[in-house]
C-alpha cells in the first residue's frame, strides 16, 4: 500500500477534496470517497463509456484516469447535470423519448451527449450514431437513444434560438 | 383519463437519468468488507494444494475462505427441480476439482476492493491437470473423465417424446431432409455484472441479503436452504438492477460463498464482480446442437420432424432450475405455428468444462432458429419461395382452435397475419427484381424472413404439454388512507418498466391518476412468493392480470360504500380522476379520498353497514392465456471482399395484444433484435479445443454498438382478445427470432456461390470461410 495523497478538485461546480492512494482510479472516488454513485462502472478497461464524465469539459472515461490526474480538474458527473432541481434538456430528451430502459449505461450515455452536442450542435443521424459508439447499452437496440439525441439538440436549439438539422 | 396504449412517460426514468438510481454496487452499510475470488486458470484439474498464509497476513485482509470451509459453513447445492436430471452436489468454491476456467478456488475478505484483490496475487494454490471436456463431442466421448465423479457420466439427461405415428409418417414422405444446426455459445452480458452485500448479523441470526437478482424469492429459497439459515431469517432485497436478460433469474455459486464468508465473519461483504470475471466465470448460453429431419411432399406440405438435440450445459448447474428444463420448451415449441402429422423429439444435455449454462433471452430460442432455418432449405430444395412453403404450412384463423401437435391449443393465434401483413409492407417481387439485378453486377444481397410464437403465458394447456407449470402469480393491492393504491408485485424489474406500466393498469382499472399508484417490489419481506420473479414474458399477462384483478376487488367495495352514500345503486357509478360520481349527475359525487379514509377509520359505520376492503392479495391464473408472435424481415448486403454483412433495413410486424405502453414494447422489440444481431454477427463466448477460455474483455467479446444495429421498424397488430387481460409478454420474441431472420437473409444473399447455413454465429471470417475465400 502506498502513501495516500491529497488533491483538491471542483466536482459538479463545488471544491472537494480527496485523500487518496495514487492507484485509486476517478471512478471509484467518485463513487466511494465523494458518494457520486451516479457513475456507473460496467467494464473497468474502457470500453463500455458507462463510467464517463467530463473533465475540464471533455468526455472522459473515469475508469482509465487515477484519480491524482484529476488535480484542480473541473468535473462533471450526472448528479450535476440537472438546472434548479429541474431535468436538463438532454435528460428531458431521454425521458420523452423512452431512451433507456435499465439505467446503467444512461449516467454515460447523458454525460457523452452532452459533450458531443456542445461541439455538434444540429447532428445528422450519422453523426450521432458514430459519437455514441464508444458507449454500450444492452437493452434498447440504441434506437431511442438516439431519438433522444437527435429532440436533444432540438431542445437546446430551441433555448438558444439557433438553426437545427431537419428530420434524419 | 386512460393511460393503457399510451407511451406515458416512465416513472424509472426520474432517478436513472439523474444518478439517483441504487443498483447493488451503489449499497453500503457500516462496517462493510468487500471480496475477491481467486480463480482457476485451468479448465480441469485437481487441487493439490491452496497456501494462503502470506495473504492472509497483508494489511487490511480479514479472511480468507476456501472450499474446505464451505463444507463446514454450508449444505451442498444440488437441484431436485427436474425429475430424471442427474446433478451433481458441489459447493460455493471448488473443494477438490475445478471444472471450468474462472472456477472460484477461494475468496479474500479485505477491508476494500483492491486489499482483496492484491491479496488474491498472494494466494498459491497447486493444479494437477485434468483430461479437458471441452466439447460436446468430448462430453459424449465414453473414453474422457466424468467431471463430476458423484454423477459418474457426463450425460446429465436423456428424454424422448414421439407425436404421431414418425414412422409411418416419414415412410409415407416424398422427400426427406435433414441438417445438423449448431448454435454457439453466448451470452446475457448485462451492462451491470453480479454483486451483492450479504449481511448476517449474529445477534439476530439474520442474513439480509442484498443482490442485483431478477428473483428475490429464488435466491432466498436456496440460501436458507444451502446455509440453513430459516426462511423467515432470511432476507433478500434488490433496488434496481442493471439488466439481465435471465442471467440473474439463478443464484450462483459467489451468493454462497459471500454469504458463507458474512455468516462466517458475522460482519457484512460486498463482492462486485469485474467484466472480466462476468465475461469467463458467470454463466453462458446458448450451446446447442440439434440434428433435424424433415419429412415433405414434393408440393412442400410438411408432413413430419425428427429432431435430436444435444445442450452443453457447461459445468455446475445454476439452482433452481437445471438448463435441462429448457429442453422441454424447445421440444413443445418447435413446430411453431406449422401443421405437422408426426414429431419426435430427442434430448440429451452434457457437461463440460466450461461456464454454467444459463437462461438467456427466449432460452428456448434453438427450436425457432432451426424451424425457421430449415424451412428455408427446404424450399430451396424444392425450389420453392421460402414465403410460399410458410403460407403453405402455416395455421391459418379459420382452422383455430386446434392443438399443435405438441398439444397446446393454438387460439386466436395470429402468425399468419404477421406475416402477411409484413409482406404488405414492402414489395416482395420487386425486392427479387432488384436482386437479381445485383447479383448480375456481383453483389450479394438477400432477405430473410421469420416467423415465431411465444407461450406468453400460453393456453391452459401450456403446462400439461411442458411437463411442468410455472403457477400463479400474486399481487398485493392497498388502498392507503389518502386513496392512493400501493401495488406490491412479485415481479423484480431490470428495465421493464414495471413500475410504470403495473400504475398504468391499475390507476386505469381503479379510475385514479397515473401518479396516485404506486409499484414497489424487491424485497422478500414483504412481496408475495414467486420462484421466477421477472422471467419468461410473465410480467405482462400474469403481473398485469394480478394487479388488474386485485384494483378491481377494491373498486367494488368502493363502489358498495360510495353507492350507500350518494344513494345510488353501483352499477350507475364511475371513477374518473379519483372522484366517484353518478353517472349522467356529475354532482353527485364523493371523492375516493373520503371512501378510503372512511374505510379505516369509521370502518363499523359505513353506509348500508357495508363492508371496507382496503387491502387485497390476488392470485391470477393465467386466464385463457394466449399468444404472442411475429414475423421479422431482414434485408442484408454482404461483401464479398470483406466478409461483412451489413443490414440494410429491419421490420418486424408483432402481435401482442393490448400494449400497455407501446413505448416500453418497442423498446422490449428492438433490445431483444439488437441481441440477435450481436449472436449472429459478433457474440462469441470462445473456448478453445482444450477448454481456454478466450472472450475475457469486450475487445473479445464484442457487443453490438450505435453503428452496427440498424433502425428497426416496428408494426403492431392487436387480435382480439380471449381473455380481458389481454396483454402478451414481449421480451423474449426479438432475441427469440432475430437469429434466424438474419441467417436466413445471409444465406439468401450468399445463394449465388451455393453456401447453405447450418451455424449461427457468421462473423466476417467465417462467412470469407463458407465463400471460398479464405
Amino acid at each position: 500500500m502506498s502513501a495516500r495523497i491529497r488533491l483538491e478538485l471542483k466536482v459538479n461546480g463545488k471544491s472537494r477534496e480527496l485523500d487518496v492512494e495514487p492507484r485509486k482510479i476517478l471512478a471509484d472516488a467518485l463513487r466511494e470517497d465523494l458518494g457520486l454513485t451516479g457513475t456507473h462502472l460496467g467494464c473497468e478497461h474502457g470500453v463500455c463509456g458507462a463510467c464517463t464524465v467530463l473533465v475540464n469539459g471533455q468526455a472522459v472515461r473515469s475508469c482509465l484516469m487515477l484519480a491524482v490526474q484529476a488535480r484542480g480538474a473541473e468535473i462533471l458527473t450526472v448528479e450535476g447535470v440537472e438546472r434548479d432541481g429541474q431535468l436538463h434538456p438532454v435528460q428531458q430528451a431521454f425521458r420523452e423519448s423512452h431512451s433507456f430502459q435499465c439505467g446503467f449505461c444512461t449516467p454515460g450515455f447523458v454525460i457523452s451527449t452532452l459533450a458531443f452536442l456542445a461541439e455538434t450542435p444540429s447532428p445528422s443521424e450519422e453523426e450521432i450514431r458514430e459519437a455514441l459508439s464508444g458507449n454500450i447499452c444492452r437493452c434498447t437496440g440504441y434506437q431511442s437513444i438516439v431519438a433522444g439525441v437527435r429532440l436533444a439538440s432540438q431542445k437546446l436549439a430551441a433555448e438558444t434560438g439557433a438553426p437545427v438539422a431537419s428530420g434524419a | 383519463m386512460r393511460t393503457i396504449g399510451t407511451s406515458i412517460q416512465r416513472v424509472e426514468d426520474e432517478r436513472v437519468l439523474t444518478g439517483r438510481g441504487r443498483y447493488v454496487d451503489d449499497v453500503v452499510v457500516p462496517g462493510m468488507l468487500h471480496a475477491a475470488f481467486v480463480r482457476s486458470p485451468h479448465p480441469h484439474a485437481r487441487i493439490t494444494g491452496i497456501d494462503s498464509t502470506k495473504a492472509a497476513a497483508m494489511p487490511g485482509v480479514v479472511a480468507v475462505l476456501t472450499g474446505a470451509d464451505m463444507q463446514r459453513i454450508c449444505n451442498p447445492m444440488t437441484i431436485q427441480m427436474l425429475q430424471g436430471y442427474k446433478s451433481p452436489a458441489f459447493f460455493g468454491l471448488a473443494t477438490d476439482t475445478v471444472r471450468f476456467v474462472g472456477d472460484p478456488v477461494a475468496v479474500v475478505v479485505a477491508e476494500s476492493r483492491y486489499l482483496a484483490e492484491d491479496a488474491c496475487d498472494a494466494i498459491e494454490v497447486g493444479y494437477a491437470s485434468l483430461t479437458p471436456v471441452a466439447t460436446i463431442e468430448h462430453a459424449l466421448d465414453p473414453s474422457r473423465p466424468a467431471i463430476f465423479a458423484d454423477v459418474g457420466t457426463n450425460t446429465l439427461f436423456e428424454q424422448s417424446h414421439t407425436y404421431g405415428d414418425v414412422d409411418a409418417v416419414f415412410a409415407s414422405a416424398e422427400r426427406v431432409f435433414t441438417e445438423k444446426f449448431r448454435q454457439h455459445r453466448y451470452a446475457n452480458v448485462p451492462m451491470e455484472t453480479r454483486g451483492c452485500v450479504a449481511n448476517y448479523d449474529p445477534s439476530t441470526r439474520e442474513l439480509v441479503y442484498t443482490v442485483a437478482t431478477q428473483s428475490p424469492h429464488g435466491v432466498r429459497f436456496a440460501l436458507s436452504g444451502i446455509l440453513g439459515i430459516p426462511a423467515d431469517r432470511t432476507r433478500v432485497v434488490s433496488g434496481d438492477v442493471g439488466g439481465a436478460f435471465g442471467l440473474k433469474g439463478f443464484v450462483y455459486r459467489e451468493d454462497v460463498a459471500i454469504s458463507a464468508a458474512s455468516k462466517h465473519l458475522g460482519r457484512p461483504v460486498k463482492w462486485i464482480e469485474d467484466r472480466n470475471e462476468h465475461l469467463m466465470a458467470s454463466a453462458h448460453a446458448r450451446e446447442e446442437d440439434l440434428e433435424l429431419t424433415v419429412a415433405a411432399r414434393n408440393d412442400g406440405t410438411l408432413l413430419g420432424l425428427k429432431a435430436k438435440l444435444v445442450m452443453n450445459q457447461g459445468s455446475y448447474p445454476l439452482l433452481p432450475f437445471p438448463s435441462a428444463l429448457f429442453t422441454s420448451i424447445m421440444r413443445v415449441m418447435l413446430p411453431g405455428p406449422y401443421k405437422l402429422q408426426a414429431y419426435s423429439f430427442d434430448t440429451t444435455v452434457v457437461a463440460s468444462n466450461k461456464a454454467p449454462y444459463v437462461a438467456y433471452r427466449a432460452p428456448w430460442e434453438m427450436e425457432t432458429f432451426v424451424r425457421e432455418r430449415m424451412l428455408d432449405i427446404v424450399a430451396h430444395e424444392l425450389q420453392m419461395d421460402p414465403v410460399d412453403i410458410r403460407r403453405k404450412n402455416m395455421v391459418t384463423a379459420a382452422e383455430q382452435p386446434i392443438h399443435m401437435i405438441t398439444g397446446p391449443t393454438l387460439e386466436r393465434m395470429s402468425a399468419r397475419e404477421t406475416l402477411d401483413r409484413s409482406l404488405a409492407l414492402f414489395d416482395y417481387a420487386a425486392f427479387r427484381d432488384d436482386q437479381r439485378k445485383a447479383r448480375e453486377h456481383g453483389e450479394l444481397r438477400g432477405l430473410g424472413i421469420a416467423t415465431f410464437i411465444e407461450a406468453a403465458p400460453g393456453p391452459r394447456d401450456m403446462s400439461a404439454a411442458l411437463g411442468f407449470g410455472l403457477g400463479k402469480e400474486r399481487a398485493h393491492v392497498r388502498l392507503e388512507t389518502d386513496g392512493h393504491l400501493t401495488v406490491i408485485t412479485a415481479q423484480m424489474p431490470h428495465g421493464q418498466g414495471h413500475e410504470t406500466t403495473l400504475a398504468q393498469v391499475a390507476a386505469d382499472e381503479m379510475g385514479v391518476p397515473f401518479e396516485h399508484v404506486r409499484v414497489v417490489y424487491g424485497d422478500t419481506r414483504y412481496t408475495p412468493f414467486s420462484l421466477i420473479g421477472t422471467g419468461g414474458s410473465r410480467s405482462a399477462t400474469m403481473a398485469s392480470g394480478a394487479v388488474l384483478y386485485g384494483t378491481r376487488r377494491i373498486k367494488e367495495a368502493v363502489l358498495k360504500i360510495a353507492a350507500g352514500m350518494l344513494e345510488a345503486s353501483v352499477d350507475d357509478l364511475q371513477i374518473d380522476e379519483a372522484m366517484i360520481s353518478v353517472k349522467g349527475a356529475p354532482q353527485r359525487a364523493v371523492p375516493l379520498a373520503q371512501i378510503a379514509i372512511m374505510s379505516y377509520m369509521a370502518a363499523d359505520h359505513l353506509p348500508g353497514g357495508a363492508q371496507p376492503l382496503t387491502e387485497v392479495d390476488h392470485d391470477f391464473d393465467g386466464d385463457e392465456g394466449g399468444w404472442a408472435q411475429a414475423t421479422h424481415a431482414c434485408w442484408v448486403t454482404v461483401d464479398r471482399d470483406t466478409g461483412q454483412v451489413k443490414i440494410d433495413r429491419y421490420l418486424v410486424v408483432e402481435d401482442c395484444g393490448t400494449m400497455i405502453n407501446p413505448a416500453i414494447v418497442e423498446g422490449q422489440v428492438r433490445g431483444g433484435v439488437a441481441q440477435g444481431i450481436g449472436g449472429v454477427l459478433y457474440e462469441h463466448s470462445a473456448y478453445d479445443e482444450e477448454g481456454q477460455f478466450l472472450a475475457g474483455t469486450f475487445m473479445d467479446y464484442l457487443l453490438p454498438t450505435t453503428t452496427e444495429v440498424p433502425t428497426i421498424e416496428i408494426d403492431h397488430l392487436e387480435t382480439p382478445p380471449i381473455s380481458p387481460v389481454n396483454f402478451r409478454g414481449v421480451g423474449e420474441g426479438g432475441a427469440l427470432i432475430a437469429p434466424a431472420a438474419l441467417t436466413n437473409a445471409i444465406e439468401d444473399a450468399l445463394a449465388p456461390l451455393g453456401v447453405k447455413i447450418t451455424e449461427q454465429y457468421l462473423p466476417p471470417a467465417r462467412i470469407l470461410e463458407l465463400t471460398g475465400t479464405i
